[in-house]
């Protein structure tokens, strides 16, 4: 497997204080990787800088075989990196069928000319579209919401179309913004088989995550952060016993994870 | 041609008073855009019920200037009260758009509603003063300018003293800098809010009061400052009140000076030429802090 | 449907001036169809992209000026006045459009209001280009195929066709996809980023076509008044387009036309005090603000959005 996502030497700082001083790691394509970390300790900076939301304060940012450091944000989306927030964002006042059309729409090669003059092209772009859009939304499971309004979906049913909306360009690599925070936990399930069908018909996602659970259940690699540097990086299994992590992430001691672990099982 | 001393210097302090003036309107605007992040559209019309309410409480009082200024300063407060109660205070902070039609309503209401009963004829009001004045060399000034510069100046001592001691300015300052820190710390808002359109009223009340003996008093004098006002706050930075205090110094100044050397149009154009190459410069305006908070 | 009442109510537009001979009403007719193009025009920018533009108002003036000043300076005609009207706002706001974009929300519509003053102020006070107050009287009836348009009744039909054209094509465009982005920009501006979209370029643009139709609305109307000064630049005409675009639902491309049509009349109506017209005026703006901000249109969404949220359960 190769780098899909390759980060290096990442840099940020506020007024003096370094939210990220030098983060480095690597998507390997086809893979579902985890960014966590305790608050402040610069995961949603690296997303935010690594997506040309934040200008980044040194390093670099390879996407494929594309460097895009520093690029404006939606120069890096149309590079194949789609992202979604943290606080969901989806349009409200639009049905969801428009949801996703507009976020395939920079990607096919219909102009407002075909649009006009309805050309071949044209119908041909949104005819992918749409197929593409009932596919993603039948794997979502809102196919009955198909042509309402977003407005009216529940929070954890707008998280999935933000989902839905970043699979629709068939991107490179997918940054997911703590996908399950604010969910309904009898929803946390729904999200996770959906990322695994996803990943195994061959996306790559990168996710940011509180939920410890849900980030080791799912991930084949996991990076930790703390205080805006790299604290490790290892399988799921690997980050669930390293001393360190549980110290600064969980605030426990090997022992007492053990304890909690045997207590559940 | 040559320029005369004497001529320099009644500019300068013809544009000081023009900046003192619209300081203590862009000051109210400031505040109310850094406490609740609208714009009060209405907020000239509150300086023109200063001026009228000066104009009619001077009779009243015998010409007496400083009670019938207290009347004046007060009744715009009450009014910026109701005017908070009644439509701001159902505001959200996100409502930008909706705040400014809604105080562009206002303004229409209170401009015709002050035409309909006082008509549009401008009016003269005399004071206890009269034309008295005072001579500096080959300069007279009238005392009413002279008072009206130093009420002005006391009350931005008193503004200052006020954000930056008492509990209330520090809420207010709190509010204007982190709207939810300061929410978390338990400041209420609302509370906050009144207070600051109470305050930007009272401004306003003085503005109007102070200029009505210098000027004539029309429903629409309100109207040609404040659009003025709305340019200096940006380019001040919206919401930064020392930004809108150097911008309106300044551009007071700068007007006085050209409209003393050319025709008057550009004397009303700078303001707004200065603006739009301000905003080309920095579009954020020119004294907006930089930087951004960690979280 | 809302096509099929369009397109009846354009030929009952079309038809009006068989049913009355009153020169009165043919006036209301001319203003409603000119006020309602500049209104939906201001819904392009306001309604669909969510920027609060005071700007339309230097735009109607300075089109109403470029028009008259082609025909009576240059000598033009009506119709290459009506273009140049529209292309020389269309100019400026590219050119002054990418400056105040590049602002916050809050700072443009204040530069948008600087601009509509400066206008003004040109107006009154360039006199070797505007004649200042006096402003450009005894404006020339249109002429085509050596007819002239001379009485109401017969510039009736311009305004009609121009109201036509203009709006069909802004209905053209806020059916497409880009007037889908326009709306998904207003909503989101972050995520239509994050989807590969540029803002910048879509909000130029609309700003850039409205100031454009503006502009030759503006041209088309000084030539119904057959004089033009700087009262054509009055605030008044602003608050005529926003309470429409307000009143019929911003964002909601057929409930402004129809305010349009259907507010024209108002003022009309109220002519018995200027004062009291205007008061009127004020009480509707800050009354529609809080009980139905989104207008009619939106008052009507909002009722089949709690039925379709009902059916759901």
């Amino acid at each position: 497997m190769s780098a899909i996502l390759r980060v290096t030497d990442l840099r940020k700082s506020y007024s003096g204080i370094h939210a990220l001083d030098g983060v480095s790691f690597d998507v390997e394509a086809g893979s579902i990787t985890g960014l966590i970390g305790p608050n402040g300790s610069g995961k949603s900076t690296a997303i935010d800088c690594i997506s040309g939301f934040q200008k980044l304060g040194g390093g670099k940012v390879v996407l494929g075989d594309a460097d895009i450091t520093g690029r404006p944000a939606h120069l890096i989306a149309r590079a194949g990196l789609m992202r979604t927030f943290q606080t969901v964002r989806v349009y409200d006042r639009l049905s969801l069928a428009d949801n996703l059309a507009i976020a395939a729409q920079q990607f096919d090669p219909a102009t407002w000319i075909d649009e006009f003059l309805r050309t071949r092209r044209y119908r041909q772009a949104v005819e992918a579209s749409e197929k593409r859009a009932r596919q993603l939304v039948e794997l979502i499971g809102l196919q009955r919401y198909y042509e309402a309004e977003t407005g009216i979906l529940s929070y954890g049913q707008k998280k999935l179309v933000a989902l839905a909306a970043a699979l629709m360009p068939h991107p490179k690599i997918v940054v997911l913004d703590e996908p399950v925070a604010g969910v309904n936990p009898s929803r946390i399930r729904e999200i996770e088989v959906a990322l695994q069908q996803l990943n195994q018909a061959g996306e790559t996602f990168l996710i940011v995550e509180h939920n410890v659970q849900f980030i080791t259940t799912l991930c084949h690699r996991v990076i930790v952060l703390e205080q805006g540097r790299k604290l490790t990086e290892g399988t799921a299994a690997e980050i669930h016993t390293d001393a360190r992590v549980l110290e600064a992430y969980l605030g426990m001691t090997p022992e007492m994870a053990e304890a909690e672990m045997r207590g559940a099982a | 041609m040559t320029i005369d001393a004497v001529y320099i210097l009644q500019l300068t302090l013809n544009g000081l008073a023009l900046g003192l003036l619209y300081a203590l309107i862009a000051v109210g605007l400031s505040l109310i855009f850094g406490v609740m992040e609208i714009i009060n559209f209405a907020h000239g019309e509150l300086l023109m019920l200063g001026a009228y309410a000066m104009t009619f409480a001077l009779p009243v009082v015998g010409l007496l200037y400083w009670p019938a200024l207290a009347a004046a300063i007060l009744l715009v407060m009450l009014a910026g009260l109701l005017v908070y109660e009644i439509l701001l205070a159902r505001l959200r902070p996100d409502e930008f758009e909706r705040s400014i039609l809604i105080t562009l309503g206002l303004s229409i209401i209170l401009i015709h509603t002050v035409q309909y009963f006082f008509t549009a004829t401008p009016r003269i009001v005399d004071t206890q003063y009269g034309f008295d004045g005072v001579e500096i060399g080959n300069i007279r000034i009238t005392l009413t300018r002279l008072i009206g510069a130093a009420a002005a100046l006391v009350a931005f001592a008193g503004l200052y003293s006020t954000l930056r001691f008492t509990q209330f300015g520090r809420a207010m300052r709190a509010i204007a800098q982190n709207r939810e820190a300061a929410l978390m710390v338990g400041i209420r808002p609302r509370v906050v809010a009144r207070n600051a359109m109470v305050l930007a009223a009272g401004l306003c009340g003085l503005g109007g009061a102070a200029l009505a003996p210098i000027q004539l008093v029309t429903p629409y004098m309100g109207q040609f400052l404040i659009f003025k006002a709305f340019a200096l706050v940006t380019i001040g930075g919206l919401g930064n009140i020392p930004g809108a205090v150097v911008a309106a110094v300044v551009l007071g100044l700068l007007e006085s000076v050209i409209g003393g050397f050319f025709a008057s149009a550009w004397q009303e154009g700078s303001v707004f030429v200065v603006m739009i190459v301000a905003l080309l410069l920095r579009p954020e305006g020119l004294f907006k802090r930089g930087g951004m908070r960690v979280g | 449907m809302k096509l099929a009442a369009a397109l009846a109510a354009a030929a009952v537009f079309a038809v009006l001036p068989l049913l009355t001979s009153s020169n009165y009403v043919i006036g209301i007719g001319i203003s409603a169809l000119v006020f309602t193009t500049a209104a939906a025009a201001l819904n392009l920018v306001y309604g669909f992209t969510g920027l609060l533009s005071f700007a339309q108002l230097g735009f109607w003036g300075i089109g109403g000026y470029a028009a008259a000043l082609t025909v009576v300076g240059l000598g033009g005609s009506f119709w290459s006045g009506v273009v140049l009207a529209g292309v020389i706002c269309g100019t400026i706001a590219l050119v002054v459009g990418y400056p105040m974009l590049r602002t916050n929300r809050h700072a443009f519509v204040i530069a948008t209001l600087t601009f509509a003053l400066l206008a003004t102020l040109i107006a009154r006070d360039w006199v070797s280009l505007t004649r200042g107050p006096l402003g450009i009287p005894d404006l020339p009836a249109p002429e085509a195929f050596g007819r002239r348009f001379d009485t109401p009744r017969q510039f009736y039909w311009i305004a009609w066709a121009f109201a036509m054209a203009a709006i069909a094509f802004l209905f053209a465009l806020c059916s497409s996809r880009i007037g889908r982005t326009l709306v998904a920009i207003k909503q989101n501006e972050p995520l239509v980023r994050a989807q590969g979209i540029s803002p910048m370029p879509y909000k130029l643009a609309a700003f850039a076509l409205s100031a454009a139709i503006t502009g030759a609305a503006g041209g088309v109307y000084c030539f119904n008044l057959r004089i033009i000064d700087p009262t054509f630049l009055d605030f008044y005409y602003m608050q005529t387009f926003l309470i429409i675009v307000i009143i019929g639902g911003a964002g909601s491309f057929w409930g402004v036309i129809g305010a349009g049509i259907a507010l024209s009349a108002l003022p009309e109506a109220l002519r018995f005090s200027e004062d009291l017209r205007m008061i009127i005026y004020g009480v509707i703006l800050v009354v529609a603000m809080f009980v139905m901000p989104s207008g009619v249109a939106g008052w009507l969404r909002e009722r089949r959005l709690a039925r379709m949220r009902e059916a759901l359960r």
